[in-house]
């Protein structure tokens, strides 16, 4: 039988069979996904209250507790183009208590330094390359942790044609999806953690990290309830990008001789076992 | 049968949030779970100050653990007994960086660089000796608990010094300047007695040197591993022969007669904090800051064990000289350990036995020992007969079979009749 008939026969009779079936959810990598033995939700329970232990007494607890309102530095690499520039300022927008500074050819140790000086809570470093934004370091101060991320499709307003002058003043409410594995929670929480805790409702503005497969993709929204209440609908406000993990570290920034949480370089061949193996 | 033998080695782990770990490793692969883990501190008691910065031995016998806390305690704990004793360091600045037994005496440093020691008896610190080694201070160990200590840190050479002695034996020299006459920059991040005169020395700043205090001040030999941040160092299974960690998750054996870098084990994917080795076994112990506890065979460089422990490591210590049981699960264990005795007990008492039974579970020596081929040939001849059942107990058998077979069937057909009419074609 020519296939094309079989499946209108398959349809007709998924038709007949009606709604008593249940819909079949398809396979995807991650509904396959390897089990990660640091997944704190399959964990037992003694295990969850270390880890829960662990996150109670890290160095971004204090955040978590309240008791301080972050405050961020975004910079670049020397000389930034246009495209970088924009998103930095876009991304200053879109972080309530935040500033953009040139590097002005600092080195980031000594933008460490000065920024826990100036009580700055969490600075980021927007590297480029090719006039393309390309890389997104992001360190907690005074005390780690330093994550190191590799940025790509970088959309900024200009380019999804939208006006950033729609992003308003209003604190933004911040989700964060999938984040699963102990790595993953604590990126999940470093990035939660350049916000501030108390979201303003009142601006309707939304902030997803997204995690799939590895990659956290961001999305900047606006909504609004429907009249009937039931659904939001959605509209975007720019920028986007997605986020890969490269490196995690304990501590401030110090590439040669600090002490790495988690690293990749060099040794891929021996964590990428399996199209199936995630670490966030 | 499996004739390799199940040793047990007894793991104690340390971590940065404070609690602190017994692990019971079997090299038996199966027995490995998570009920050979035992916490030793109460984790919900745990405060933010409480992360142990250093572990260490207190005794020959390997019954007495050393700890030194990020809050400035150092709390003696005891295989059999538990914690026993804690003293508050109120002495100079900053993180205690090591803490030894040195002559039946307590030995601390802190990492300003201000050292002290102290009798134990005491239960506070009494009439203690204090050493100011001048600079910062990152690792102090202590030559089989005598009363030689060597110290390093930051900027900081190595120094050996004597309890009792103002100024230290020996203190190392820098290597001469290096071809563009610029001085080579120093952090001693942890240092390992090779002999009481001989002391291998790794960095962050990417050197592992042997130094000897009977020759020369300069290193004896210098090996360089750029862009490797140095992080910990232990002695190897053969004389200059160490194992050195790294800060980006590499572990390899160094060894100084052909010095370079030997063999690598890999694995980790964060930083290696502690190596330790298990002499009787050839093992490599490591804990890692990416929360796992990692045990590789050290010929075949293969990791054999690899466990999850939450929290991030911060020391690993092997106990080979004596062995303690869990707490937990202690009456279980006797249990198990009893039955295993009696079995051996067969097994020793006459092996002859053993041999038999396995003969006459197999097939192949049964129709060696069958005298006359003809028996074997009848019962084999005789074997389709019996299946068309003559005997009564068989047929009931049968007939059950039967009648459940006929069953299934007519449910089948029963079934397919059902989806058929659903089918809009039959209709059709």
């Amino acid at each position: 039988m020519a296939r094309g008939k079989d499946k209108k026969k398959r349809k007709l009779e998924k038709k007949q069979e009606g709604d008593d079936v249940p819909k079949k959810i398809p396979h995807t990598l991650e509904s396959l996904r390897e089990k990660d033995e640091t997944t704190l939700a399959t964990a037992e329970a003694d295990e969850q209250e270390e880890a829960q232990k662990d996150m109670e007494l890290d160095e971004l607890s204090s955040y978590f507790e309240n008791s301080y309102e972050p405050k961020v530095l975004i910079t670049y690499s020397d000389n930034p183009h246009t495209k970088t520039r924009i998103f930095g300022r876009e991304l200053t927008r879109i972080i309530p208590n935040s500033i953009s500074r040139y590097r002005q050819r600092s080195s980031v140790k000594r933008i460490v330094q000065s920024s826990i000086r100036e009580q700055v809570t969490d600075v980021i470093i927007i590297n480029e390359n090719q006039k393309q934004p390309n890389g997104f370091l992001l360190i907690h101060l005074p005390n780690g942790p330093t994550a190191h991320f590799r940025l790509s499709s970088c959309k900024i307003t200009p380019e999804l044609r939208k006006d950033f002058k729609e992003i308003t003043n209003h604190r933004p409410e911040v989700i964060l999806n999938n984040f699963s594995t102990r790595l993953g929670l604590t990126v999940g929480r470093m990035l939660g953690a350049l916000f501030h805790y108390e979201p303003q409702f009142r601006g309707r503005r939304a902030v997803t990290f997204h995690n799939q497969r590895d990659y956290i993709f961001f999305r900047h929204h606006r909504y609004e309830f429907t009249s009937d209440g039931k659904r939001a609908k959605l509209r975007e406000l720019g920028p986007r990008f997605t986020l890969k993990l490269i490196s995690l570290q304990q501590g401030t920034f110090d590439s040669k001789r600090g002490d790495y949480e988690w690293i990749i370089a060099g040794r891929r061949h021996q964590l990428e076992t399996s199209r199936r193996r995630f670490f966030l | 049968m499996l004739l390799t033998e199940d040793k047990e080695i007894d793991l104690f782990v340390a971590s940065r949030i404070g609690s602190f770990k017994h692990v019971k490793y079997h090299t038996n692969a199966s027995k490995n779970s998570k009920k050979c883990i035992e916490n030793l501190v109460d984790i919900k008691s745990l405060k933010k100050d409480d992360s142990i910065l250093h572990m260490d031995w207190g005794d020959d016998k390997q019954t007495e653990i050393l700890l030194a806390r990020k809050n400035r305690q150092i709390e003696s704990y005891n295989t059999e007994k538990g914690l026993t004793k804690s003293y508050t360091a109120t002495f100079g600045e900053g993180n205690i960086i090591g803490v030894a037994r040195c002559d039946s005496r307590i030995i601390a440093g802190v990492a300003s660089g201000v050292v002290q020691i102290w009798s134990e008896s005491d239960r506070a610190i009494e009439n203690p000796d204090v050493i100011e080694t001048k600079g910062k201070l990152d690792c102090l160990r202590v030559w089989q608990h005598s009363n030689v200590f060597a110290t390093g840190g930051e900027e900081n050479e190595l120094k050996v010094w004597k309890v009792g002695e103002p100024s230290p034996t020996f203190i190392a020299k820098n290597l001469p300047h290096d071809w563009l006459q610029l001085r080579r920059p120093v952090w001693v991040s942890d240092l390992t007695f090779l002999e009481e005169n001989l002391l291998a020395v790794c960095s962050r700043h990417g050197y592992i040197r042997l130094y000897d205090t009977r020759v020369q001040r300069r290193p004896v030999s210098s090996i360089d591993t750029p862009g490797l941040a140095a992080t910990c160092i232990t002695n190897g299974f053969e004389e200059r022969q160490v194992f050195v960690g790294f800060g980006r998750g590499q572990l390899h054996q160094v060894d100084f007669r052909k010095s370079r870098l030997d063999k690598g084990y890999k694995g980790a994917a964060g930083a290696i904090t502690s190596v330790a080795l298990c002499e009787r076994d050839r093992l490599v112990v490591s804990a890692s800051l990416d929360r796992h506890l990692r045990v590789h065979e050290r010929e075949s460089k293969n990791c054999i064990y690899k466990q999850y422990l939450t929290s991030k490591l911060t020391g690993v210590l092997v106990q080979t000289a004596t062995s303690t049981p869990l707490k937990k699960a202690e009456s279980e264990i006797k249990v198990e350990e009893e039955e295993e005795v009696t079995v051996k007990v067969d097994e020793t008492d006459d092996l002859d036995e053993i041999f038999d039974s396995m003969e006459t579970i197999s097939e192949r020596p049964r129709k060696k020992l069958n005298p006359d081929p003809l028996a074997t040939g009848e019962a084999k001849k005789l074997r389709p007969s019996l299946e068309g059942s003559t005997v009564d107990t068989d047929e009931d058998a049968i007939l059950k079979l039967l009648k459940s077979t006929e069953k299934t069937r007519k449910k089948r057909e029963k079934l397919k009749r059902a989806k058929k009419e659903k089918s809009l074609f039959f209709n059709a």
